[in-house]
C-alpha cells in the first residue's frame, strides 16, 4: 500500500476526468475565468478611486486665520501647537502674500485689488493634515480646537467637499463589495452544478469503486483536485484577459482620467497575481467540496 | 466464514425480502443459492457485502457482525470480498488491463506490483492477449472472466456471484463455471445464485434453495443434484 501511488491515482483521475468531460468543465473554467476578471479589474478600479482620494485628500488643508495684531512670537507659538494637534505642518502666510495669490486665481480682476486702500486680508496659517486625520468627524473636532485658540479669528477647512468626497468612497466600497458577493456565490453554484454533471457522468466508476472498497475519502479526492485545477485553469484565463486588457485598453483609460488620478504608479504584478491564483484555487475547491458532499450513496 | 442467525430483511409497505435466513457457509466452501426470481438470492448476497442493511439478526462475516458496522469501515470489509455480477459492470473507456487494476488502485498498490498482479490474473482466467482491450470487444464470457479476475485481483477469502452466467450461452456458461470451481479449489469461499437447474446438477454443490424469501432447503451436492434429476 502506498500513499504514492495513491496521490499519483488522483492526480491521474482527475486529468482523465477534465478529459472526460470536456465541455463541462469548459464552463467551469469560464465561469471562473470571467468572475477572476471582473474581480481583478475591480481591484484596479479601487487602487485608481484610492488614489483618486489620496490626491484630493492630500489637498485637505485647514485654513487658520489669526489676529493681524498677532506678534512674531504668538504666530510661532500658534503654529506649533498646530502642528502638534494636526499631527502635520503648519506654514504662514502674510496678509501680503494671501493678497498676490487671490490676485493670481482673480487673473485680469486682480488688478482691481490694487484700487484697495489697505490690504482686507488676515495673516493665516495653512495647516495639512495628518492622512489618518482626515475623516470628517475628526477634521471637525480638530476645528473646534482650534477655534477656541487666543489670537486665531476663524477656521476654514472645506467640510462639505471632505463629507461628501469620503460618503462616496464608502459607497462605491460598499457597492463593490456585494457585486464582488453576488459574483462569488454565483461562481460557486456554477462550479459546484457542472461537477456535480461531472460526477454523475462517472457514477458507474464510483458505484465500482465502492463495490472494491474504496472509502469515501478515496472516491472524493480526485474531484476535489479536479475543482482545484479547474481554478487554477480559471485563474490563468483571468490572468492572460487582464494582461491583455491592460495592454491594449490601459493606456487608453490612463491618458483619459489622468486629470483625475494625476501620475500613476505602476506596482509591482506578482502579488495580485498570486492572489487571483489563490483566489482561483479556493472557488474550484470550495466548488467541488459543496459538489462532492451530494454525493448520492451507492 | 459466512454465518447468518435469524436474518430478516424488508423494505417499508412492502412484505419481507428475506424471513428467518440461518446459513452457516465454511471457509472455502461452495455454495449455490438458488430459487426462483424475486426468492431473495441478490437481496441475501448484497447483505454479505453490506449493499443493504439487514432489519433483523445478525450477520458474520469472517467473525465480524456487519449487521452493526460503521458506515465507515464497509470498504475495508468490501475489500476482503470479491463480487461478481450479472451485468458485469465493466468501464468501457478503460482497457482489460485497467478494469483489472482498478482494484488495485484503491488499495494503492504501486503500479508496477499491479500490472504484475493484474497479469498474473489474468493469465489464469486466460485473457492475458486481451490486456489491451476495451471490454465492449469481448465476447460476454470473456467480459464476465474481466469481471472475475478483477474480483479476485487482491486476493479476497470470499466470491460472490450474482447470475453470473445469466447472461451467456451453454458453452461460456461452462466455461465461467469451471473458472469459479477452479478459484474455489484455491482455498476461495464461493457463493453463486443462479436460477440456472442444470448448473447445480453438473456441478453438484452444496445448495441453498430459497422461495419468498424463506430458506427451504440446505442440501449436499449429490442430493441437490438427485433431486434436479428427478425435476
Amino acid at each position: 500500500m502506498s500513499a504514492l501511488a495513491k496521490v499519483s491515482y488522483f492526480w491521474r483521475s482527475a486529468a482523465g476526468g477534465l478529459r472526460h468531460a470536456p465541455f463541462v468543465h469548459f464552463i467551469a473554467i469560464t465561469t471562473i475565468a470571467i468572475a477572476l476578471f471582473a474581480a481583478g479589474l475591480a481591484r484596479t478600479a479601487g487602487r485608481a478611486l484610492d488614489g483618486l482620494l489620496a490626491s484630493l485628500g492630500g489637498e485637505v488643508e485647514v485654513t487658520v486665520y489669526l489676529a493681524p495684531e498677532l506678534a512674531p512670537e504668538q504666530v510661532d507659538g500658534l503654529r506649533t501647537k498646530l502642528e502638534v494637534a494636526s499631527g502635520g505642518q503648519a506654514v504662514l502666510v502674510k496678509p501680503d502674500e494671501a493678497l498676490k495669490r487671490l490676485a493670481r486665481e482673480l487673473g485680469d480682476l486682480g488688478d482691481a485689488l490694487a484700487q484697495l486702500p489697505e490690504n482686507p486680508l488676515p495673516p493665516s496659517l495653512e495647516l495639512s493634515v495628518a492622512p489618518e486625520r482626515r475623516t470628517p468627524e475628526l477634521l471637525e473636532v480638530l476645528a473646534q480646537q482650534i477655534r477656541v485658540l487666543p489670537g486665531v479669528t476663524g477656521v476654514d477647512y472645506g467640510r462639505e467637499a471632505v463629507e461628501r468626497l469620503t460618503a462616496i468612497a464608502r459607497a462605491l466600497r460598499f457597492g463593490g463589495l456585494v457585486a464582488f458577493a453576488v459574483v462569488l456565490f454565483a461562481t460557486i453554484i456554477i462550479v459546484s452544478a457542472t461537477l456535480q454533471l461531472a460526477i454523475y457522468s462517472r457514477r458507474e466508476e464510483i458505484e465500482i469503486q465502492k463495490l472494491v472498497g474504496a472509502t469515501e475519502r478515496f472516491v472524493k479526492a480526485p474531484f476535489l483536485i479536479e475543482g482545484l485545477l479547474q481554478g487554477l485553469l480559471g485563474a490563468a484565463v483571468a490572468l492572460m484577459g487582464l494582461w491583455a486588457f491592460g495592454r491594449v485598453v490601459g493606456p487608453t483609460l490612463t491618458s483619459l482620467f489622468s486629470f483625475l488620478l494625476g501620475p500613476t504608479t505602476s506596482e509591482p504584478l506578482v502579488r495580485p497575481a498570486l492572489e487571483l491564483v489563490v483566489a482561483g484555487g479556493l472557488l474550484g475547491l470550495v466548488g467541488s467540496f459543496i459538489a462532492v458532499g451530494r454525493f448520492s450513496r451507492v | 466464514m459466512i454465518q447468518m442467525f435469524h436474518v430478516y430483511k424488508a423494505y417499508p409497505g412492502d412484505p419481507p425480502v428475506l424471513s428467518d435466513i440461518n446459513l452457516h457457509v465454511e471457509k472455502g466452501e461452495f455454495v449455490f443459492l438458488t430459487g426462483p426470481s424475486g426468492a431473495g438470492k441478490t437481496t441475501l448476497l448484497k447483505l454479505l457485502f453490506c449493499g443493504e442493511k439487514a432489519t433483523k439478526g445478525q450477520i458474520l462475516v469472517g467473525g465480524r457482525n456487519i449487521a452493526r458496522i460503521r458506515e465507515s469501515a464497509v470498504p475495508y470489509l468490501r475489500r476482503n470480498i470479491g463480487v461478481v455480477f450479472q451485468d458485469f459492470k465493466l468501464l468501457p473507456q478503460r482497457t482489460v488491463e485497467d478494469n483489472v487494476a482498478f482494484t488495485l488502485d484503491v488499495l494503492g498498490v504501486p503500479r508496477a506490483e499491479a500490472r504484475d498482479k493484474v497479469h498474473r490474473m489474468l493469465k489464469l482466467v486466460g485473457l492475458e492477449h486481451k490486456a489491451s482491450s476495451y471490454p465492449l470487444r469481448l465476447s460476454g464470457g470473456e467480459q464476465q472472466r474481466v469481471v472475475i479476475a478483477r474480483a479476485l485481483v487482491n486476493d479476497p477469502t470470499i466470491l460472490l456471484a450474482d447470475e453470473p452466467t445469466g447472461n451467456l450461452d451453454p458453452a461460456l456458461t461452462v466455461e465461467i463455471m469451471d473458472l469459479l470451481n477452479q478459484v474455489n479449489i484455491r482455498g476461495t469461499t464461493v457463493m453463486v445464485a443462479t436460477h440456472d437447474s442444470s448448473l447445480l446438477a453438473r456441478y453438484q454443490k452444496r445448495t441453498v434453495r430459497l422461495e419468498r424469501g424463506f430458506i427451504v432447503s440446505d442440501e449436499d451436492g449429490v442430493k441437490a443434484a438427485r433431486r434436479m434429476m428427478a425435476v
